[in-house]
């Protein structure tokens, strides 16, 4: 059974992640009072994407593996997280910190990809994920430190699930606030969405993708979106605790429809900031985390 | 003492001989005849005298008595004039001095008659190609009347501009020809170390269309305007009304009252339009879109009004000489007062969205600092010269039109950034709204809208005209001439000075804020590059990345002619 | 405070909804007024050929075929929609119509063609009734044009004193070659 929830989780991530981003397209054009496209539009733009040409305009290896790399990168902490707060067979096997490692390898590849297109403004971008990237992963991984200690044990199950096993309390309220302002960076939407500066850079580090190569960064990025998504209903939101598996899974997935759904007007309401006027928010944010843990480690 | 009787006696005290002559057709207005020997030391007392440099215009006069001729244009803002310094030089020797050195704005109008004339400018701090592609032949000068306005010579390929001295330490971000930022081809390449920007090398002039050439060869007095209308994508009309107004005085046509008032209106629904564009734009620049989307909605309804009057949403074509084609009649009269209500109240909500967004002060204060002593130096105009702290409102300099009966503010504030002008535009819709309201109450009630031009336009006579576009002062020139065609017609759009003073505003910015310091003066480049021979010049070469660019499946579009 | 405005933004923009239009499954007409394509009465036409000295783009072509027969070509296709055939036209023959969908792939689709049968004339004088506007905007009623048909071009008046020498000296001139050179 547990091999099987494997397979759920890699399916439903797979499928649903561009239903959500077609949820968030479709509630900025509603703020920006216009209809905006269907909500299954994302489908079609990756489908198009797949059947392009592959051109590998940069003409090494390292162009062409990056986007392997991330979407395997992806796939990967996706297949271990219990999603419908079911620990399965590979969830059984790995801590929290290897999630952290998974995640940055993504992150890396993409600055891998970056670098590899040897092209000024992916140049730009590469540096400005980088430090995104640095600044902005403490978070996460001290919102699975937290659950950790106040479970005292480093597996997936209980350090993602910490306010189940230990309950409610002052440190959890305060990372609480952490991740939900750390939130727009961990999804790259406004005020944050820096790295990818459209009208500044020209998309920045994926400036020189293109075709098949482009459609599993994009599918990359919207599973990365999902699950940050998720993992803050699964952390904060203890709703999908219910004895029955698809239940849960149901309850998980409107919670994270609902994050999605404030991502939405906060990404819509906000202009995208100077990476150096983020930087500051970023380092407030981390002492705020670091705080949290702190709390926790007291015993609060 | 009278500003054109001080004038005056200051000139001919100091130079004596070498003003050959000095007529003032009417109360605004001075043209002083000078020899070329005394060219830079007369614009230089202009300048001291109070003036403002506007634009330099040169003309071919080869067929009638061997001369190129030169001018420049000065405003006294505050006395209300504007004087017009007039030489030449024999063909054989085109040679000037270059005012350059003491009036740095005039730097761009003597590139442009180096490259379109083939004068010479001695002492000139940067004499590169201006407006020519690069790979154009020396020799032929194409706005010199020999050459014909549909001259094609073969493409180069490979040819590229120089770019200046990167300074040291900084690597070279390419912004343009296409960038997702700008709205016509042009290409800054912007010197930065790390995000800071050190510097910048400008090289524009790629949407030449040769309007200036064609309407001097091609296209009747009644035509211009049509043509003059395409030359913005957003203040149509103003060059229009500037062109009109040029030749009417020229020619000494008087307009009716009632033209006058319809012509106001429609400036100033220009106005509206664009400033709401402006704000979107910004808006989106910042990455704020939403901005963009409601600003572009309010305005639209700007844009059906328009169609409304004129039949049509931007090019109204109501503009002749003499006056207008349409008239306002009693029921548009009620829906331009319907819509002001509306657009009142809302851009109201939209101006309290927006100016109490800290989000938006952190991306605009501070930005794009250039100080008032740079911003006359360089002689700014437009909101951007008003966020500035310089009191500068064609309307209320150089009344035209109605405008001499309205009362209205001139928003001025002295942040010196991009949030000053975000202030003052928005501002601005507000008097607007003001202005269009007495101009509706104002106009006379009834009276021909066209006059009737009762004989040929008398041919070589100067005049100068001065309008506010919603970027600024829009100065154009005209010579009337034979043929039912003007003889020189030079049309300078506010963003030929602004432009000039960007690498200025950009130094020690981030490089994030390039849009949105290069989207302070609300550029407008085919307001910009109007002038020369249509030609078939390749697109600067991109200084890194090149190799990218080849590899890609666009081929570059040089070598051959089009078909 | 930052989140009390950005809730208050949200509030303000549900006011006015959805404002665009599912164009062009919904259709759009054009206002009143509305400067579309012109459309010739060929019944009212009388062939002056005053539309053509007038259109600033240069897209009406005239012919005299012969002493009776003169075509009148507009081609859309530089039409700028200006109005000032509409104008000028004596005999108002010329409507602006709102059509404005003129896209499309068969250039005989925005192209109207007369073909006039003209009659000898009565010197009735109408004709010259436009004249007496404006100096600088004369009917021109020169009677005799020839306009290319076939290209479709006005034919046009390059410079008087172009040396066609110079031109010719273009075609030898050396270029630069690439930057460095």
């Amino acid at each position: 059974m547990s091999i099987v929830a494997i397979f759920v989780n890699v399916l439903l991530f797979l499928l649903l992640a561009p239903l959500f981003e077609g949820v968030m397209r479709r509630i900025t054009a509603r703020v920006q009072s216009r209809q905006g496209p269907p909500i299954v539009q994302p489908y079609y733009d990756l489908f198009k994407l797949l059947g392009k040409e592959r051109i590998n305009s940069a003409g090494n290896w390292a162009f062409k593996l990056a986007p392997l790399a991330a979407l395997a990168s992806i796939l990967a902490v996706v297949s271990l997280v219990p999603f419908g707060s079911r620990v399965n067979a590979l969830g059984g096997r790995v801590d929290a910190i290897t999630v952290v490692y998974l995640l940055t390898l993504g992150g890396v590849s993409v600055l891998l990809g970056a670098l590899a297109s040897r092209n000024t403004f992916a140049a730009i971008g590469a540096s400005r994920e980088m430090v995104t990237m640095v600044m902005v992963e403490p978070v996460l991984a001290m919102t699975l430190i937290l659950g950790a200690v106040r479970t005292h044990s480093l597996g997936l199950g209980p350090a993602v699930f910490s306010t189940a096993g230990a309950g409610f309390s002052l440190s959890t309220g305060v990372m609480l606030v952490a991740y939900l302002l750390a939130l727009q960076a961990f999804v790259a939407k406004q005020p944050f969405d820096i790295p990818e500066a459209e009208i500044e850079i020209l998309e920045g580090p994926f400036i020189e993708y293109s075709g098949p190569d482009y459609g599993m960064f994009r599918i990359y990025m919207m599973m990365k979106q999902m699950f940050y998504a998720w993992l803050f209903v699964a952390v904060f939101i203890p709703i999908g605790r219910t004895g029955l598996y698809p239940l849960n899974i149901l309850l998980q997935l409107l919670g994270t429809l609902v994050v999605f759904v404030v991502i939405a007007l906060v990404g819509s309401t906000n202009p995208r900031l100077r990476i150096d006027q983020a930087v500051k928010i970023y380092a407030v944010l981390i002492l705020i985390a670091l705080g949290a843990v702190g709390l926790a480690v007291a015993g609060v | 003492m009278d500003a054109i009787a001080r004038i005056e006696t200051g000139l001919k005290g100091r130079f004596g001989a070498d003003i050959k002559g000095l007529s003032s057709p009417s109360p605004a207005r001075l043209f002083v005849d000078v020899d070329r020997r005394a060219l830079r030391a007369s614009s230089k007392m202009l300048i001291e005298l109070g003036g403002r440099y506007m634009v330099g215009i040169g003309y071919d006069e080869i067929a009638r008595n061997g001369t190129l001729g030169l001018i420049h244009t000065f405003a006294f803002d505050a006395d209300h004039v504007a004087v017009v310094l007039r030489t030449s030089a024999p063909a054989s020797d085109p040679t000037f001095d270059s005012i350059t050195p003491d009036i740095p704005n005039a730097g761009w109008s003597e590139r442009e008659y180096q490259d379109l004339l083939g004068m010479k400018f001695t002492g000139h701090p940067k004499p590169k190609r201006l407006i020519l592609a690069d790979d154009w032949p020396d020799g032929i000068y194409p706005l010199r009347k020999e050459v014909p306005y549909n001259l094609e010579p073969p493409a180069a390929e490979d040819v590229a501009y120089r770019l200046d001295e990167a300074p040291p330490g900084t690597t070279i971000v390419p912004v343009g020809p296409f960038h997702v930022s700008l709205h016509e081809p042009e290409h800054f390449a912007v010197y930065v170390d790390g995000e800071t920007i050190k510097g910048c090398d400008y090289r524009g002039f790629m949407t030449h269309r040769g309007i200036e050439k064609l309407c001097q060869t091609q296209v009747s007095y009644n035509e211009v305007p049509f043509v003059a209308e395409r030359i913005c994508g957003i203040c149509g009309s103003v060059h229009a009304v500037c062109y009109a107004q040029a030749v009417e005085t020229a020619a000494g046509i008087p307009i009716s009252r009632r033209a006058e008032y319809i012509r106001t209106i429609m400036l100033e629904i220009e106005r509206l339009h664009s400033h709401l564009l402006w704000l979107g734009i910004a808006g989106h620049l910042i990455g704020f879109d939403t901005v963009f989307m409601q600003a572009w909605r309010v305005r639209e309804k700007v844009m059906w009004l328009a169609e409304r009057i004129t039949g049509n949403r931007k090019t109204y074509g109501m503009v002749l000489i003499g006056g207008v084609r349409r008239d306002i009649t009693p029921e548009i009269r009620s829906e331009i007062e319907g819509m002001l209500a509306t657009l009142e109240k809302e851009v109201m909500v939209l101006k309290n969205a927006v100016i109490g967004d800290s989000a938006i002060h952190r991306r605009t204060k501070g930005v794009g600092f250039l100080s008032k002593e740079d911003a006359i130096r360089w002689s700014l105009v437009g909101p951007v010269a008003r966020a500035r702290g310089l009191r500068l409102d064609a309307r209320k300099d150089h009344p035209y039109a109605a405008y001499g009966d309205m009362t209205f503010d001139v928003p001025v504030v002295d942040s010196c950034d991009v949030w000053g002008t975000l202030v003052v535009r928005v501002l601005e819709i507000f008097e607007s709204i003001a202005i269009l309201r007495q101009a509706l109450a104002g106009m006379p009630a009834d009276g021909p809208i066209l006059t009737a031009i009762p004989e040929a336009l008398p041919p070589l006579r100067h005049a100068v005209s001065m309008v506010e576009a919603p970027r600024g002062e829009s100065v154009h020139y005209v010579i009337t001439g034979e043929e039912n065609r003007p003889e020189r017609w030079r049309v300078r759009a506010p963003t030929y000075p602004n432009l000039q003073a960007v690498p200025a505003m950009l130094l020690d910015n981030q490089f994030a804020d390039f849009p949105i310091i290069l989207g302070q003066i609300d550029p407008c480049f085919s307001c910009t590059d109007r002038v020369a021979v249509v030609d078939a010049g390749t697109g600067a070469k991109r200084v890194l990345g090149r190799a990218e660019l080849e590899g890609m499946s666009r081929k570059p579009e040089g070598g051959g002619s089009r078909s | 405070m930052w989140l009390a405005s950005k809730i208050k933004q949200v509030l303000m923009v549900m006011k006015p909804g959805v404002v665009t239009l599912k164009y062009p499954f919904e259709p759009r007409p054009a206002p009143e007024n509305f400067r579309g394509a012109p459309h010739w009465d060929h019944t009212k036409c009388i062939g002056c050929a005053g539309c053509a000295e007038h259109c600033p783009a240069r897209t009406i072509m005239v012919r005299a075929l012969c002493q009776e027969i003169r075509v009148l070509l507009y081609d859309g296709s530089r039409c700028t929609y200006c109005g000032r055939c509409a104008e000028v036209c004596p005999e108002k023959a010329i409507v602006m119509t709102p059509r404005f969908e003129q896209a499309t792939d068969d250039r005989n689709d925005i192209t109207e063609n007369l073909e006039l049968f003209m009659l000898t004339c009565q010197r009735c004088g109408r004709c010259y009734d436009m004249e007496t506007t404006s100096a600088i905007d004369k009917l021109g009623l020169t009677g005799y044009r020839y306009d290319s048909l076939e290209a479709r071009t006005v034919i046009r008046k390059a410079t008087d004193s172009f040396r066609p020498k110079e031109l010719e000296a273009t075609e030898r001139y050396e270029r630069p070659g690439k930057t460095g050179d």
